[in-house]
């Protein structure tokens, strides 16, 4: 049951917790990662995939795996359902029978929303919406949850203690779980193009590629630590970096004369749409 | 104390006007000169009761503090005809854009030895003792000397000093920067009367828009990124504008905008430098009005038939 008291006995019960997950990728795996980092024991954490592909790595962690999702279930308090959108439908309905008001139903699945997973499982089953991103695989995530229905704040607040070691855990209203995947989600890759480029620039002024990666890989993991470090704001570090007549600010100008914050603002926006836009494709599919 | 002007133009008026409203110093303190009386400056100064004189001679007797307000390729002629009338109590500063220390000490040497000498960049709003002042101090200008102008100038907006070789990357800042914003608000105010608001109100809103922003930011030690945030609620109005704004270059373009007024400051400087100035290319009514002064001569103000040289030390040398 999930009748207890915020912080305290929720890392107690932590390690009492059955996971599961249903769906063996790389969101799954680094979720699972994260979890083990805290309080809970391999041996209460099982994970279900189609083929033995993907279960090796969970294996080597001490985690049990199958290939029966109601096992899963039947064996979990909370499941993470971390299949590919498409598969949510069927998925749901292969394990509905056997979800009962002890669990929760944990999404991943990017653009299911939680009225969809809300119709494809019994009533009153307890469902939140999660939005993790790439980074999770080493730890350092952003994640955005939303708490369907029937989710109380205690269910956030345990969903919260269990992924804390998985990076940065937020929770809010479902709108802002698309504009969570334009900014972090998709966000990941406008970092690595702009870490490519920063590389690229290097080669074209003469250094080596493999280092101007390298270092361009280090600038971007250090540049963002020293932002979450610092809790300064990042114009106050930008000027802090510029000195006057300097590098810096030559290379900001040209930066800006490129028109890269608002083509920065552009791809959040047009991803975030996107984000929207599959949202109501699945939703209107799942009708159907 | 009292203070001269030799030009009796905008920058005179305007300081003038500044220095009179902060009460700092008494109008009949102040002398300003000019050849031309009819600019409409030159009323408005007698207006304020200012001594107003055609002789350059008589405003450096009757001041402590002789501020240069003329333009930039007129420094020469001034500094050689009040050269010989220069005092040991005398502190000389100069507002001509692009004109070094160097220069007018090295002009003012050839009548004595140690002429206290400082430069100035001011701006236009010192009229609304909103000015923004920097000054950079000469070989023989003392401690006192940089106070007691920072103490003028502080009366008319923000003053401080810098070192010298500053001075053109803040006419490209605060010099130039009221046209910046002059424009700002003329197109600000566009947009509002394209949305629907009478032209005057749009104009007011859209200038008492800035001047809040700016005030809030040289009270708060807060980053401009900082308060920009403040004001974009998520999704609102502010952030879609700001959209439009970064989609258009803005930034760059003001960064553009200071970088060419600097560079072009540093280019004046260096023409006058090193050019010869064709005697048509000085307002004629200028220079005949200088030439009728008592005691001034043509030798005297380096005027030959091939040019004139700015800065020869020299007025007989031919400078290359």
């Amino acid at each position: 049951c999930h009748c207890y008291a915020l912080s305290g006995k929720a890392s107690d019960m932590d390690s009492q917790l059955k996971i599961g997950f249903i769906g063996a990728g790389n969101m799954a795996f680094g979720i699972a990662k994260g979890i083990l980092a805290g309080n809970v024991l391999p041996v209460n954490v099982r994970v279900s995939a189609p083929s033995s592909r993907n279960l090796g790595r969970f294996q080597e962690l001490g985690i049990a795996v199958t290939h029966s999702n109601v096992e899963v279930v039947s064996g979990s308090d909370v499941v993470f359902v971390a299949v590919k959108p498409h598969l949510v439908s069927p998925v749901l309905n292969e394990i509905s029978l056997h979800v009962t008001d002890r669990h929760i139903i944990v999404s991943v699945a990017a653009g299911v929303t939680l009225t969809t997973l809300e119709e494809l499982l019994p009533e009153n089953s307890v469902v939140i919406r999660l939005m993790p991103n790439l980074p999770c695989m080493v730890q350092e995530g952003a994640l955005l949850f939303s708490r369907g229905t029937h989710a109380k704040q205690e269910d956030g607040a345990l969903l919260h203690s269990l992924l804390h070691r998985c990076g940065l855990v937020e929770e809010g209203p479902e709108a802002w779980i698309d504009i969570h995947t334009g900014l972090s989600g998709s966000g990941v890759a406008f970092v690595y193009l702009f870490a490519e480029a920063l590389a690229d620039g290097a080669v074209k002024m003469g250094m080596p590629s493999a280092l101007a990666h390298s270092i361009a890989s280090q600038t971007v993991l250090g540049a963002g630590r020293l932002l979450r470090e610092s809790e300064k704001h990042p114009a106050q570090l930008r000027s802090e970096v510029c000195t006057p007549g300097g590098t810096t600010i030559y290379g900001l100008h040209t930066l800006e004369q490129g028109g890269v914050r608002a083509a920065t603002m552009s791809a959040v926006e047009s991803a975030t749409v996107r984000a929207r836009e599959l949202g109501q494709k699945s939703a209107a599919a799942s009708r159907k | 104390m009292s203070v001269g002007f030799i030009g009796a133009g905008q920058l005179a008026h305007a300081l003038v006007r500044g220095f009179t409203a902060a009460g700092v110093i008494a109008t009949h303190r102040i002398t300003a000169s000019s050849p031309d009386t009819d600019l409409p400056t030159v009323q408005g100064l007698r207006k304020l009761g200012v001594n107003f004189t055609t002789s350059n001679k008589e405003t450096v007797s009757q001041s402590d503090i002789l501020f240069l307000a003329v333009k930039p390729h007129i420094i020469p002629f001034v500094l050689d005809e009040i050269g010989p009338d220069i005092e040991d109590r005398h502190l000389i500063v100069s507002c001509a854009a692009g004109v070094t220390i160097g220069s007018i000490e090295k002009k003012l040497q050839q009548y004595r030895p140690n002429p206290k000498v400082m430069r100035c960049m001011t701006n236009t709003p010192v009229v609304v003792r909103e000015g923004a002042t920097v000054y950079a101090t000469g070989t023989h200008a003392e401690v006192e000397d940089g106070r007691l102008l920072e103490q003028l100038m502080g009366s008319v907006g923000y003053c401080t000093e810098v070192e010298e070789d500053l001075i053109d990357a803040v006419t490209g800042l605060s010099g130039s920067g009221p046209a910046y914003a002059f424009t700002a608000v003329d197109a600000l105010a566009d947009g509002g009367v394209k949305m629907g608001l009478p032209r005057r109100l749009a104009i007011h809103l859209g200038a008492q828009a800035m001047l809040g922003a700016a005030k809030m930011l040289l009270d708060s030690d807060q980053h401009p990124g900082q308060l920009k945030d403040n004001v974009c609620s998520p999704g609102g109005a502010t952030i879609h504008a700001l959209h439009v704004m970064e989609s258009g270059g803005f930034r760059s373009l003001l960064i553009n905008a200071v970088e060419a007024s600097c560079v072009r400051t540093k280019e004046l400087q260096f023409l006058a430098d090193q050019e010869k100035i064709s005697p048509a290319a000085i307002k004629k009514t200028t220079l005949d009005q200088v030439m009728q002064q008592p005691g001034v001569t043509a030798g005297a103000v380096g005027v030959r038939s091939q040019g004139i040289s700015m800065f020869s030390s020299n007025p007989r040398t031919k400078k290359k």
